[in-house]
């Protein structure tokens, strides 16, 4: 089994789907908090109040954290086992989300792809995290590019 | 609010005002931490050395949150859209990095603008590059 002998009917399958618990208050404030947002929009409830959004919401960010369970298809995840690093993402942002949001993380692979470079072959595995409330409006869609050296197949 | 950047004021070519922030490790250590991402990489230098890196790293969750944060600072009120970013290098804790950007491109029909914004080592190298849709107020 080698990279590009991964079954291609991978691509476009949801592997993975999550409803996660009532986002709290809370949690909005504390990661606003440690990545340094000054903005009391995402930080104070009453100054939020008259704000853009007319209360409480996410600073955009907060997304990532919602990664789901299983990073990858266990097939994909087999062959990106040596150190795979976080090449990009991509976001494309909805309605924002606000405390008590329920958010389901539905995941699926969009791209496998190898390239060829001076320093060898790199392997490319791009997935797609599509995330809803509680009402199906989507908060965001987050592609995320996983990159990792290329390695002969075993017994090569 | 009224400080911030207003799309009626706004020219391609205009700069994003620089932020300079200080990586500490106990800054990247606590936002690696609220990610759930608190692995060796991310939270101490000899974990991190251990993977053959030179020391700890910010998350690329990370880097590309506190290139949101420069858009929103510059554009209190506004609306990120979409933000791609590519993890070109290493963001390292215990340095200083810089957080750029300049307006390439205003949609008048959507009130947007199209950035390019990245954050610079204190060599100068581009670690994270990233482009942006931005809908100001």
């Amino acid at each position: 089994m080698a990279f590009a002998d991964i079954d291609r009917a991978v691509i476009g399958r949801e592997y993975d789907r999550l409803t996660y618990p009532p986002v709290t208050t809370e949690e909005l404030i504390s990661y606003a908090k440690t990545l340094g947002v000054t903005d009391p929009i995402y930080l104070d409830e009453d100054a939020a109040k008259n704000g853009p959004f007319g209360g409480l919401v996410a600073f955009p960010t907060f997304v990532v954290k919602l990664r789901g369970n299983q990073h990858m298809p266990k097939e994909v995840a087999k062959e990106m086992s040596a150190g795979g690093f976080d090449a990009g993402k991509d976001i494309e942002f909805g309605v924002p989300i606000r405390p008590g949001d329920v958010i389901t993380a539905t995941s699926t692979i969009t791209e496998l792809y190898e390239k060829t470079g001076r320093s060898g072959s790199m392997w490319f595995v791009v997935f797609r995290q599509h995330l809803t409330n509680q009402s199906g409006e989507t908060v965001a869609n987050v592609d995320s590019r996983i990159m990792q050296r290329g390695r002969a197949p075993k017994g090569a | 609010m009224s400080s911030g950047a207003t799309f009626d004021a706004v020219e391609p070519g205009d700069d994003l005002p620089a932020i300079t922030v200080d990586l500490s490790r106990d800054y990247v250590k606590a936002h690696a931490t609220e990610l759930g991402m608190a692995f060796p990489r991310f939270t101490d230098d000899e974990g991190a050395k251990k993977e053959g890196l030179p020391g700890m790293i910010a998350p690329g969750n990370m880097t590309l949150a506190l290139l949101a944060r420069e858009l929103l600072a510059w554009a209190p009120g506004g609306r990120v859209l979409r933000l791609g970013t590519t993890f070109r290098g290493l963001a390292l804790a215990g340095t200083t990095i810089q957080l750029l950007g300049t307006v390439t491109e205003k949609d008048d029909e959507r009130r947007t603008v199209e950035c390019d914004v990245w954050m610079e080592t204190p060599e100068g190298d581009r670690c994270v590059i990233g482009t942006a849709t931005v809908q100001l107020p």
